[in-house]
């Protein structure tokens, strides 16, 4: 055990997302508050032979990814980065982090796809551009690189719980004293690697995606990129920025149960909980929304809607990624931002297609419309691969 | 913040044994050069591998039993490094770093969709492919239930991992942090660097132009206490957005780090590294890949283990004449951008 200091708050001061729900926070507002569903017919890939051939993606004509020869270079994913960082930058001026910490599982895999189905030809000549674009670091360095952001850029792959992660390290990392100013958030765009992994594990539906109800059969892929700028508390204030929300706590645990599946006792989903509650110093009633991960997997909802169960009563529960489906290495850093919407526009997001409640698990879902509500603190749940879990707690503006 | 180096392991292509790699490093020994060849296009790429022999201690672990190299060399390491670990293994946090991760699943994977279509996908393969899989196992072997995060990143992605091990120990929440970097071999990765124009020309070996692929891992157990060797600093370092802003970035990095006159271990690997370093620092310095193999995401945790042993036997392969004081530097400078640094203090 150590003698630290006492730990330090964290004010958020900046954010900007690009998903399926829109471009920016005005249009995710929106989205959120009339249940937009984003799902539509998979468009850049072959489907033909998949059960599932939907997802949430984000439009390309929108990210002006073919405007210019530069421009083409860059992956689509860099794209989104950017919008999303532009948004941030222009909320927070003066914003200068010493650091990112951003999530991924993937980043620019769709490169690597095209230059494994280029080998047969032996070019050299596009093949440069698709490696050096395709790891997951390069997505956020060119995000950096646009806005000449000096810094170092930490990629934490801890599949869907990724985004969660970074945003709960750098909250910790400010909190512990190891830096004033932090940009946090994940990134994640599809691919046909991801999409028929996830349909070959049967984890992908055919249908829509119900997140929590009884007749659940899978989740879809979405797509995104959002960030948040995280600052230390005093630091925000003496510079008179606008303070959006505050990050109170975070929780992290791994769940050693299997590769792809969460303890069904909900153990690895209920110790991240509890520990995000116990570094915000807060107690489950205290908690007025859950943005869960369900991803409406029969496995994932049934874990994570008995850890809830078991710690909260009747707080209202609803699954964004029934809108806006599963952004994987982002989810956890969209969903953060939909918890800081709803907590500054004071509503509850919906969590779409739900019809009727599963038997085993006594949740209060926001069931297919917003509602109004009064909330001080939200939740955002994040449990990937590999038995990561993620639990971020946001305070809103006071 | 300095941090104790309590125990350090590796598996590379000369072994696993530390003092043994080490003698045979300072006689100039290198790893066996092995051809690897793409069973479909029959290409071939110059290699160091890590010997079967390597892992024969690795006791069975279900957890293992489908996993892909990357995992066995991970769990290798992992395991050594906690040998005789007696610290409660619940405020142990652990942190997997990684660059092209499990490409040898993620490649057959892929192939099967490319040929079949999509109802060839393999559902046991694709978790394979996740970057955090290795970590899953080494945490599931290990019996860690808490923090685990896996970095990924390119040749500098350990310093990055590093640096996260000190902000979680900055914090109350862990006591030590188990730090295991591992990076596996295919075919399709060479021809990935072979086409970036960045590999070693098999027909000619002994050029030093170019990079030789390895693979293999590395761990290091970080904690508070006072060690007999610590890391006094680590810097995160930059991004840096062209080839010729390197030289002067690692000149800056460099500066940060070094309080006393200190010895370097660099990351130079016959591509642009190489020129940035001589520029920055007046001389290549010694780097372990050369003999070792670029083993990308594991090599910073190479390049520790090469500098602690410096500082433990006051010799440096390769530079015989070479005064060692007390302290050394890391420089680790990736190919997509990133670089970054620690010292290491010998007490």
């Amino acid at each position: 055990m150590i003698d630290s200091p006492p730990p330090r708050r964290v004010a958020l001061v900046g954010a900007g997302i690009v998903s399926p729900l829109g471009l920016g926070l005005e249009e995710t507002l929106v989205s959120l508050k009339t249940g937009r569903d984003c799902v539509g017919p998979v468009t850049t890939f072959s489907v033909e032979k998949t059960r599932c051939q939907t997802a949430a993606q984000v439009p390309d004509a929108r990210l002006g990814v073919a405007s210019t020869r530069q421009a083409r270079r860059l992956h689509r994913v860099s794209h989104m980065m950017i919008a999303a960082l532009e948004e941030l930058l222009q909320q927070a001026p003066g914003f200068s982090p010493q650091i990112a910490i951003v999530g991924t599982t993937s980043g620019g895999m769709t490169f690597g796809e095209q230059f494994y189905r280029s080998l047969p030809g032996d070019s050299l000549r596009r093949a440069p551009g698709w490696i050096a674009n395709y790891p997951p670091q390069k997505q956020i360095a060119d995000a950096l690189a646009h806005f000449h952001l000096d810094i170092p850029a930490l990629v934490i792959a801890n599949a869907c719980a990724s985004g969660s992660n970074a945003i709960g390290q750098a909250f910790n990392g400010i909190r512990f004293g190891q830096y004033q100013q932090v940009l946090a958030g994940g990134y994640d765009a599809i691919s046909e690697l991801v999409f028929v992994g996830f349909d070959s594990l049967q984890a992908a539906t055919a249908e829509k995606c119900r997140p929590f109800d009884a007749g659940r059969t899978g989740m879809v892929l979405g797509e995104g990129a959002a960030l948040l700028a995280l600052e230390e508390w005093e630091s925000a204030t003496r510079r008179h920025v606008e303070i959006l929300g505050e990050v109170v706590g975070y929780g992290i645990s791994t769940d050693n149960h299997h590769l792809t599946q969460p303890n069904p006792d909900g153990n690895g989903a209920r110790r991240a909980m509890e520990d995000a509650l116990a570094s915000a110093n807060l107690n489950p009633p205290d908690i007025g929304y859950i943005n869960a991960h369900g991803t409406a997997t029969f496995f994932n909802d049934a874990a994570e809607g008995k850890a809830i169960c078991e710690m909260f009563k009747q707080v209202p529960v609803s699954s964004t990624k029934s809108m806006m489906g599963h952004s994987l290495g982002a989810a956890g850093a969209i969903e953060a931002i939909v918890t800081l919407l709803a907590l500054r526009h004071q509503f509850l997001p919906p969590n779409l297609h739900f019809r009727s409640s599963d038997p085993d698990l006594s949740l209060r879902i926001v069931a297919n419309e917003s509602q109004p509500a009064s909330l001080d603190y939200g939740l955002s749940n994040s449990f990937g691969f590999g038995g990561t879990n993620a639990s971020i707690v946001l305070r809103r503006a006071a | 913040m300095s941090l104790g180096i309590a125990a350090l392991s590796w598996v590379t292509p000369l072994g696993s044994d530390i003092e043994e790699i080490w003698s045979r490093l300072l006689a100039g020994e290198t790893a066996p050069l092995e051809s690897l060849a793409d069973p479909e296009t029959k290409k071939e790429y110059l290699v160091r591998r890590v010997s079967p022999l390597a892992l024969k201690q690795l006791p069975p672990q279900t957890r293992l039993r489908r996993a892909s190299a990357i995992s066995r060399f991970a769990a290798a390491a992992g395991l050594t490094a906690l040998r005789n670990f007696a610290g409660p293994l619940d405020r142990t946090a652990l942190i997997f770093a990684v660059s092209n991760g499990g490409v040898i699943y993620t490649r057959r994977f892929y192939s099967e969709i490319v040929k079949a279509g999509s109802q060839g996908a393999s559902p046991l393969l694709f978790p394979e492919t996740v970057f955090n899989a290795p970590a899953s196992h080494l945490a599931a072997i290990l019996g860690l239930q808490g923090a685990s995060y896996t970095v990924v990143g390119d040749g500098a992605a350990g310093i990055l991992a590093l640096k996260l091990a000190e902000d979680l120990l900055a914090g109350p929440g862990v006591d030590s942090v188990l730090v295991v970097a591992a990076e596996e071999i295919d075919p399709l990765v060479c021809e990935a660097y072979r086409r970036w124009r960045l590999l070693r020309n098999p027909t000619q070996p002994e050029n030093g132009r170019g990079i030789i692929l390895s693979e293999g891992a590395g761990a290091v157990l970080l904690t508070r206490e006072k060690r007999e060797l610590q890391l006094s600093a680590i810097d995160a370092g930059t991004t840096f957005f062209r080839r010729t802003e390197a030289a002067g970035k690692l000149r800056k990095l460099r500066e940060r780090l070094e309080t006393s006159p200190s010895i370097i271990v660099g990351s130079a690997n016959g591509t642009f590294i190489d020129r940035a370093e001589r520029s920055a620092l007046g001389a290549i310095p010694y780097s372990p890949k050369p003999a070792l193999g670029d083993s990308v995401g594991a090599s910073v945790l190479w390049q520790l283990i090469a500098a602690t042993q410096i500082l433990k036997t006051a010799r440096v392969p390769d530079y015989p004449d070479t005064t060692v004081g007390s302290s050394a530097l890391v420089l680790s400078c990736g190919l997509n951008q990133h670089m970054g640094g620690l010292r290491v203090k010998l007490a």
